[in-house]
């Protein structure tokens, strides 16, 4: 009984404590303005007491962030030069050594308190977060959409075909919480004043079932970026692109921005699927094929139902490369799907002498 | 027992809407360390450990990984086909990590039994032993996941 009473009256205390601690950081906590440096070349005054992940990203410096700043996803890293204060447990688990050694840490764990240095990659000043309103909705497969944003703030964005957005899908019914989440851009970069997004139901998935069954027409999200270093390298090498499903939207921009300028380059993409339901946008890619001498489209069904009365090629893709590769030491490849996928394919490239170093992919 | 601010802050991320559409604990009204217990008792009873069961569902996760999303029969008595999806999710417990979006779906042809699970579910019995709460989608029962497994 009487360590009951021991516990509850510490328990009491260290809870009252707390509580105080709490009012106290409220009403007398006052940081005043603090002076975030960034690469040593860009100055930004802002309030303290707040994180620095917002604090940037009110100041339209948008650091990569899949939880929307919740210190769950450890995207949000930043080399923190000065004035960051210690390393935070919730910060530890998503650090390696070496990061550790290097001051990175994650953006949305670090208090401004103080004036602030820190140093990001230059390309994430290019990063804008835009307004967008929905203006179209297709659907591509019984699992697949396309949606297409028109950008009202800013109205225009400048990306590299293969490049992704962050999609913040708003409070609903089954989340509590704004959430962000990453997808690759399917329209060209010509196309300044929209963007498409091509996004596959995921179970369970809290954007996805946003996307699939709440989004209507007219709707105004958010869209941060563009982010990515799945492009197109400018050089005249032969293309093998491969991807199935929603991993058609970076490949999709990539040969729509090709076919555009009427590219003369040797390109074969590879789209793999399981029956004739999960084919999509077949006819646009074999029109490509009359725009562009040297394009190829070869989808590849790895389990055709006898119904879908399928005569093209079947089974695996890896095996149909050797048909398609002329010269490997002056072949690249652009890949999009799962790791296990990626890594099969990128075996047998190497295998056919594809240089490992000219294979890009975007992983999922 | 009371509830610790730690386990606390677990099953508060567990909650449907945080992490995953339908979260992590179903209807189940017992408290994380409840359902842990509970679950360890069970897989004890039937002379296994949660790693013995993390590895038999890593060994079947790996080797359908050869079939390319489509159905490969393993060691003559196992159906096993994967799903793949883009995007990884994170794991509730307090630990670095992130695991890809999959559904694993495996028949055991000898006695019909039938279970899903997700790369996310392997790490919670091997790390934390963790089967999810009653009627959590992904909750994989740990008396059938042992009669399909072994």
């Amino acid at each position: 009984m009487e360590i009951l009473y021991n516990i509850l009256t510490a328990t009491i205390i260290s809870g009252s404590l707390s509580i105080i601690l709490v009012i106290a950081e409220y009403f007398f906590a006052n940081y005043g303005d603090c002076k975030i440096t960034v690469n040593n070349k860009k100055e930004i005054v802002v309030k303290g007491g707040g994180n620095l992940l917002n604090a940037l990203a009110e100041n339209k410096i948008f650091i990569p962030s899949a939880c929307g700043g919740r210190g769950s996803c450890g995207f949000c890293k930043v080399k923190a030069l000065d004035g960051a204060g210690p390393v935070l447990p919730t910060e530890k688990p998503y650090l390696s050594a070496s990061e550790l050694k290097d001051s990175i840490r994650l953006s949305c764990q670090i208090k401004v308190r103080q004036d602030i240095k820190i140093h990001i990659p230059e390309e994430l000043f290019n990063i804008k977060k835009f307004k967008a309103k929905i203006v179209e909705i297709i659907d591509y497969t019984y699992d697949i959409k396309g949606i297409t944003f028109q950008l009202l703030e800013p109205n225009t964005v400048d990306f590299k075909a293969g490049q992704y957005m962050q999609l913040e899908t708003p409070k609903y019914e089954k989340s509590k919480q704004v959430i962000s989440r990453a997808y690759s851009i399917s329209s060209i970069p010509d196309i300044k004043d929209s963007i498409q997004l091509i996004i596959r139901r995921v179970p369970d998935g809290i954007c996805t079932t946003w996307v699939h069954d709440y989004m209507k027409l007219g709707d105004i999200v958010n869209l941060v970026g563009p982010f990515g270093d799945f492009y197109i390298r400018d050089t005249e090498a032969d293309i093998i692109y491969v991807a199935g499903g929603s991993g058609k939207a970076p490949i999709k921009s990539m040969i729509e921005h090709f076919a555009k300028y009427q590219s003369t380059r040797k390109m074969t993409y590879f789209f793999g699927a399981r029956t004739t339901k999960d084919l999509y946008l077949t006819e646009e890619f074999q029109e490509y094929e009359k725009t562009m001498p040297d394009f190829t489209y070869v989808p590849v069904l790895s389990a055709p139902s006898p119904d879908d009365g399928w005569t093209g090629k079947t089974g695996f893709i890896p095996p149909y490369f050797k048909d398609y590769i002329r010269d490997p030491l002056n072949t690249e490849a652009y890949l999009c799907g799962s790791p296990g996928m990626i890594a099969a394919v990128e075996k047998e490239l190497i295998n056919l002498g594809v240089a490992k170093d000219k294979i890009y992919f975007d992983s999922f | 027992m009371k509830l610790s601010p730690e386990e606390k802050r677990i099953m508060d991320k567990m909650q449907p809407g945080i992490l995953t559409v339908d979260g992590f604990l179903g209807n189940d009204t017992r408290n994380l360390h409840e359902i842990l217990q509970e679950d360890a008792e069970t897989i004890e009873a039937y002379g296994y450990t949660a790693e013995d069961i993390g590895k038999r569902m890593r060994y079947f996760t790996e080797r359908s990984k050869e079939a390319y999303e489509e159905p490969i029969l393993i060691d003559q008595k196992y159906l096993v086909q994967q799903d793949i999806w883009r995007g990884k999710v994170v794991c509730p417990f307090p630990h670095k990590g992130l695991y890809t979006k999959a559904d694993i779906h495996l028949k055991n042809i000898e006695n019909n039994i039938e279970i899903s699970w997700t790369p996310l579910n392997i790490h919670f019995i091997e790390e934390h032993g963790f089967f999810e709460g009653k009627g959590s989608k992904h909750r994989i029962d740990p008396e059938t996941i042992i009669k399909a497994l072994f």
